[in-house]
């Protein structure tokens, strides 16, 4: 045995070994995202109708009198009264900076999700939306906007009550419904515990009625703009977000964030199959339920900012363990700076890319450009790689 | 540690080749195995045993083991021997609380191994399943690290008594060489031995092993058998191990339990146990036995038909 030798370096290699796993291939990644991240927004926030170069729109970032100021941030992330700036800041600040970093946050969770959801189903194809959460979102969506939109919602307050528009609840109804879809879906695959396959059969079973149920309700929309709206949020997309929908999605997504970097250990034991973690003493079932919980709580409040934004959560995992291995520890924080690179960058496309194409203003759901994304790119996974599916 | 089992003289030992079985291959369903008179459980290993025991599927209205009750000796290899489909397997993963058992109970060193808490259950009772899968790229290393599992709390980095652990582990299964390689790379002998490093880390008392032996090579059969006598002998380990080769298990193992549908049919030293009259029973082979310094050795002749049972006894 070649064990003697070891003796002498272990103290050493020991101590190198316990962050190993904080590879170069992770820092390639990390730093790739955030190169793609900083290019996508100096585009963003340059371009517009009041248009900026690329420098001034970059001073107007910059400009200390926001980044150091409390106010500021606290009408941005709290929604207080926005300070004096000058004109440009306030647009590049209030205006386009919202919109990249919902992005951002919407592709960390997206692709988290993914990532947790691919290993609780063992299964590399299987995405955020896999247990019903979309088509749970897009059928709440529908009802909203076609057949209660009229509905106002009358809260009882302390002093008089407190009357919302429906629609105004629309975020938060398409994330609970995606919620309760996937709930349902537990709900049909458990037979004396649950099974990776039956939880992705029922999602499917879920997934096939609601997406029925979501496209008859077209038929009943007699309003072209409540259509365009529908499809608006059934593919995703990033069009007028605000601080506001940051500060929807931002409580959500840093416990989701914490959670899923600690909980890597724990993905990588289920990855040894069902039997081999319950041999190690890991509560399968439980374990299942809390990390599928995570990550339906990640796809909901992307969701509740932007849409059903495809693909995202599906390539994402894939792109990074295709380069840093399926470890998640790594995975997860690889996730954590392509999701958002991703998404900025479909983003980029969605706002400008009708423009230079077709010369036209108008935007396009960037739930559209993450699709044509997403299908070459598993068209050449297919293609180079023999064994697809399996992580 | 205690000492080693004072000897192999232990009440355990007798083989209760039930009567009835002789006649119409049917046990009736009995208490007639709990008997082991157990005296000598307070040695050194782990006392473990199943009484009483149903395990089934929850998919079949049969349960595949019916009423078997097994002790093992504490610091000996136990091995599992049994024709195809003749609930070894079963008969294991109710041992390590794998299946809920429809009755019966499984203690070790006493206690109720289904009223412990999981990771503690874990951290006393290793079981290597027959097939494993791990994702490609992950290194040997850290595959062998997860066998920290039930040692470290959610929150808990690996201290230095767990890389020690990680450490003999490794050495112990003879993959030291390949610590650093993808666990994809490897042959499906070489995986198993990592494997075997995995459940090692666990650090348990009580080993079950599930064909750990079969499709590998010779070389790589008799590594794994080589590993399990190393714990047995320098570790203090009880092991039971499922074994599909009749006459590895007369080599290597201390005690032999022979199962046919769901039942067991004999007990004891491997010389007890391998004869010809149970290779008839169990096996349903015409095979010679040779008694030789290693152990009885088996030489299967031609397969039994069930006219042939007609006319012997």
């Amino acid at each position: 045995m070649a064990s003697e030798s070891t003796t002498v370096t272990d103290s050493m290699s020991r101590r190198r070994r316990a962050f190993d796993w904080l590879s170069e291939s992770l820092w390639t990644v990390v730093v790739g995202s955030l190169l793609v991240i900083a290019g996508g927004t100096l585009v963003q926030v340059s371009n517009g109708a009041f248009s900026t170069t690329p420098v001034e729109a970059w001073q107007a970032l910059v400009n200390p009198d926001v980044i150091f100021n409390l106010q500021s941030w606290q009408a941005f992330l709290l929604g207080g009264e926005l300070p004096e700036m000058n004109r440009q800041s306030l647009i590049v600040w209030n205006m386009r900076l919202p919109r990249v970093i919902v992005a951002v946050l919407v592709g960390m969770n997206l692709a988290v999700s993914g990532a947790i959801f691919q290993a609780v189903t063992r299964n590399e194809l299987a995405s955020p939306f896999i247990l019903g959460v979309s088509s749970g979102a897009g059928l709440m969506i529908l009802l909203v906007l076609v057949v209660f939109s009229g509905a106002t919602l009358v809260i009882p307050y302390v002093v008089g009550s407190l009357r919302l528009g429906i629609s105004s609840l629309l975020p938060i109804i398409a994330a609970l419904g995606g919620i309760g879809a996937f709930v349902l879906v537990y709900a049909i695959a458990w037979k004396n515990g649950t099974s990776p396959v039956r939880l992705v059969l029922a999602g499917v079973i879920v997934g096939t009625v609601f997406q029925s149920l979501q496209t008859g309700l077209f038929f009943f929309a007699n309003d072209i703009g409540v259509v365009q709206s529908a499809i608006a949020w059934t593919t995703g997309s990033l069009t007028g977000v605000e601080w506001e929908e940051v500060r929807m999605a931002l409580p959500w997504t840093i416990p989701v964030l914490v959670l899923s970097v600690i909980s890597a250990r724990q993905l990588n034991v289920l990855l040894l199959g069902e039997r081999t973690a319950s041999s190690l003493g890991m509560n399968v079932e439980r374990m299942r339920f809390a990390l599928s919980a995570v990550a339906v709580v990640a796809a909901a409040a992307s969701i509740a900012v932007a849409g059903i934004v495809g693909f995202v959560g599906l390539i994402v995992p894939h792109m990074v363990r295709n380069i840093v291995g399926s470890d998640y520890r790594r995975l997860v924080i690889g996730c954590l700076f392509a999701g958002p690179a991703l998404m900025v960058a479909a983003d980029v496309g969605a706002r400008l890319g009708l423009m230079v194409l077709a010369g036209s203003s108008e935007q396009m759901p960037v739930g559209i450009v993450t699709g044509l994304l997403g299908g070459p790119y598993f068209l050449y996974l297919m293609r180079k790689q023999d064994t697809m599916g399996e992580i | 540690m205690p000492g080693k089992t004072p000897g192999p003289d232990g009440g355990v030992s007798q083989v209760i080749t039930e009567p009835a079985s002789r006649e119409n291959g049917e046990t009736p369903a009995d208490g007639a195995q709990t008997d082991d008179g157990h005296a000598d459980s307070e040695t050194g290993g782990s006392d473990f045993r199943g009484e009483d025991l149903v395990v089934g599927y929850p998919s079949s209205e049969q349960p595949v083991i019916d009423g078997a009750s097994i002790s093992v000796a504490p610091g000996e290899v136990t091995a599992l021997v049994g024709p195809n489909g003749s609930g070894k397997s079963t008969l294991l993963k109710g041992l390590a609380d794998q299946l809920a058992l429809e009755s019966g109970v499984v203690r070790l060193d006493g206690a109720d191994i289904h009223d412990m808490e999981t990771k503690e259950l874990a951290r006393k009772l290793g079981l290597l399943s027959q097939e494993n899968v791990a994702p490609d790229s992950i290194t040997v290393e850290t595959l062998v690290e997860h066998g920290r599992y039930p040692h470290r709390d959610f929150f808990d980095g690996l201290t230095d008594e767990d890389r020690t652990a990680i450490d003999r582990a490794i050495e112990l299964a003879g993959v030291d060489h390949l610590r650093d390689r993808e666990v994809g790379q490897l042959s499906g002998g070489q995986k198993q031995l990592v494997w075997i490093a995995m459940v090692l880390a666990q650090e348990t008392d009580v080993l079950l092993l599930d064909e750990p032996t079969t499709f590998l090579d010779l070389h790589h059969q008799l590594e794994v058998m080589e590993i399990v006598r190393a714990l047995r002998d320098d570790s203090d380990m009880t092991v039971v191990v499922v074994l599909h080769d009749i006459q590895q298990a007369a080599r290597h193992a201390d005690r032999m339990v022979a199962l046919k549908d769901g039942k067991i049919r004999a007990r004891g030293t491997p010389e007890e146990v391998i004869t010809e009259q149970l290779l008839a029973e169990v096996f349903e082979i015409d095979a010679a036995v040779e008694r030789t310094p290693r152990g009885p050795r088996i030489e299967p002749l031609r397969p039994r038909h069930e006219a042939d049972s007609d006319g012997e006894t």
